[in-house]
């Protein structure tokens, strides 16, 4: 299982060694591809296949004894298992609003800090910093600014005279909490890549609409946005991915628990909670094919999309 | 010209406040962490630091923090290592070696990437368990010892190499490993310092899969720590305040330092790792 273990077969020697069937001359090729080969294998190719396999069993994690129960444990989830029918919906919540507010401001200070403005460079860095900071220690952070009670995001709400939300302590306003973080979180991505792509746009067609007297606010929509088309679908499709994947603000922020009245469970969080609170091995894994085929939708949906609108005219 | 130093005004006028409100949660943090016991209580909340520094010396008589930064440091270091190994050799395989069937293991290496890891998680915890590997160090970063992109870019980069280069070092008696080794590799050095700071900054924030395979601090790193601190002690904010501010120092002096850098390895792939 050491990955590093095949390099002790001496590569160069097998490739000089030049043996005169073409499959005996690349043993050197396969002698560097196998440390990656090994590890892409054993822990994301074959785990991918075999959680279909997984789903129709059911295997109890702790007894470890599997029984082959065929297509129960689907029958189970899509028609008897509200709790994971929750978990979509709140996976398509969190999705919906979380993903384009996260891409509209990024696109924003994007456009705001393309300039060359100084100071500029901070200004990118500290909306790009919690990207790279770590989960647990920001939200542990977050639950605090949150508090109902004490928080100091209610205390501003209180000065301006808004209602106080009971955020992370209430059903309806857990999930908000989380987008609010995972807004946070993530605009930074969106702010860097839309960066790339406004650097990708030649600046005299830009300077041209300005010299026929298109204002600015012309300009973006115009000649900006449609050229940035491609970048909007990329960031579309990471961000769509990413956030059906969001499990580990849902861990941090509701204690392990789901939220009050199960109000923040996720598809990730559920699967996980399955799989490793409940020990429900052979349930988890149809979860994770569940979950496998709805990304896969996506993608598929998203290719097909993406070819056919990317070009600008 | 005063068009121009208005438009410039409204666009500080606007990124100002936006940016201060994505660094307002990192000083609150180290507000929070310098709090007085009980200030939590008080409301509206004390906008500025109390300077109660002890909180980051009395924090350490609740959790085993040498422990678990060792634990972080030393999965974290496995990570990258093996990571920058893994794709260095295959990267350089596939631009420059030539063998039977490598475009299909190409082909093979990029659908690997479609692979959401979630849907990995209860299988390799079985593997894991049937290699004996719970609750170890390898357990944590052996599995993720091989990065899609790694691989990618390692060979995107060894493919702008000049064919003589190779061709020289082969008169010279050189096999593929040396001329990896001693010219190809640190010529690619940039690949390998984006591959390693994205590898470290995932090393070191990772948090499920430690989560999920890790039972006790022996191996545990950080951010389980720190998260099993938060979900046992909620009396003492400031000092959960003090343990997350020392676990996402390090974090923050990488990407000051190399914030150029890890802005474009992460652009490039619009992931982490």
């Amino acid at each position: 299982m050491d990955p590093s273990a095949p390099i002790a077969t001496s590569p160069a020697v097998a490739a000089r060694g030049g043996g005169r069937p073409a499959v005996r001359a690349s043993f050197g090729g396969y002698a560097f591809i196998a440390p990656a080969f090994l590890v892409l294998l054993a822990f994301l190719l074959v785990p991918a296949v075999w959680v279909f396999g997984l789903s129709l069993f059911r295997w109890d994690l702790i007894a470890n004894n599997p029984t082959f129960v065929g297509l129960a444990n689907f029958e189970r989830l899509l028609l008897r298992d509200d709790l994971w029918w929750q978990s979509v919906r709140q996976t398509v919540y969190y999705t919906a609003v979380a993903v384009p507010a996260g891409m509209a401001l990024g696109l924003l200070l994007a456009v705001l800090l393309d300039a060359k403005l100084p100071g500029r460079h901070l200004l990118r860095g500290a909306v790009f910093a919690p990207y790279v900071t770590p989960f647990v220690a920001t939200i542990v952070i977050w639950i605090w600014i949150f508090n109902p009670d004490y928080g100091v995001l209610n205390a501003l709400l209180g000065a301006l005279h808004l209602p106080r939300p009971g955020w992370t302590h209430s059903p309806d306003w857990i999930m908000p909490a989380i987008i609010i973080y995972g807004i946070w979180q993530h605009t930074g991505l969106n702010l860097v890549i839309y960066l790339a792509g406004l650097a990708n746009i030649p600046a005299d067609l830009q300077e041209a609409a300005r010299v026929d007297g298109a204002g600015p606010w012309r300009v973006f929509w115009r000649i900006t946005w449609p050229l940035l088309s491609p970048t909007t679908y990329f960031l579309l499709f990471i961000n769509l991915i990413g956030s059906f994947k969001v499990t580990v603000p849902v861990y941090v922020f509701t204690d392990n628990t789901g939220g009050p009245d199960q109000a923040a469970e996720t598809i990730g969080f559920y699967l996980y909670q399955q799989a490793f609170a409940f020990f429900h091995a052979g349930y988890a894994g149809a979860i994770s094919v569940a979950f496998f085929l709805l990304i896969l939708a996506i993608t598929g949906i998203q290719m097909r999309f993406a070819s056919r609108r990317v070009f600008y005219t | 010209m005063s068009r121009r130093r208005a438009g410039l005004a409204l666009r500080y006028l606007l990124a100002v406040p936006l940016a201060a409100a994505f660094l307002f949660p990192f000083y609150w943090m180290l507000v929070l962490s310098l709090n007085r016991p009980d200030a939590i209580l008080e409301f509206p909340p004390r906008l500025w630091p109390q300077w109660q520094i002890q909180n980051y010396v009395e924090v350490w008589r609740f959790v085993n923090w040498p422990g678990l930064f060792a634990n972080t440091v030393l999965t974290t270091a496995g990570r990258v290592l093996l990571v920058l190994v893994t794709s260095t050799l295959a990267g350089y395989a596939f631009a420059s070696m030539r063998f039977v069937g490598k475009a299909a293991a190409f082909g093979l290496v990029l659908a690997v990437y479609m692979v959401p890891t979630e849907v990995t998680l209860v299988p390799n915890y079985i593997t894991l368990s049937h290699l004996g590997w719970l609750d170890s160090y390898q357990a944590q970063f052996v599995p993720l010892a091989a990065s899609v992109f790694g691989i990618f870019l390692m060979r995107q980069y060894f493919l702008t190499l000049p064919k003589d280069l190779w061709e020289a070092a082969q008169l010279d008696g050189c096999g593929h490993l040396r001329y990896l080794w001693s010219i190809a590799a640190p010529l690619a050095r940039p690949a390998l310092v984006t591959i390693a700071l994205l590898q470290f900054i995932e090393g070191w924030n990772a948090f499920l899969w430690p989560l999920i395979v890790t039972s006790t601090d022996r191996v545990r790193p950080l951010q389980v720590g720190l998260a099993a601190f938060s979900f046992t002690d909620s009396t003492r904010p400031e000092l959960l305040a003090a343990g997350a501010f020392m676990t996402t120092l390090p974090i923050l002096i990488v990407f000051l330092i190399a914030q150029r850098q890890l802005v474009g390895g992460i652009a490039s792939t619009g992931i982490r790792g």
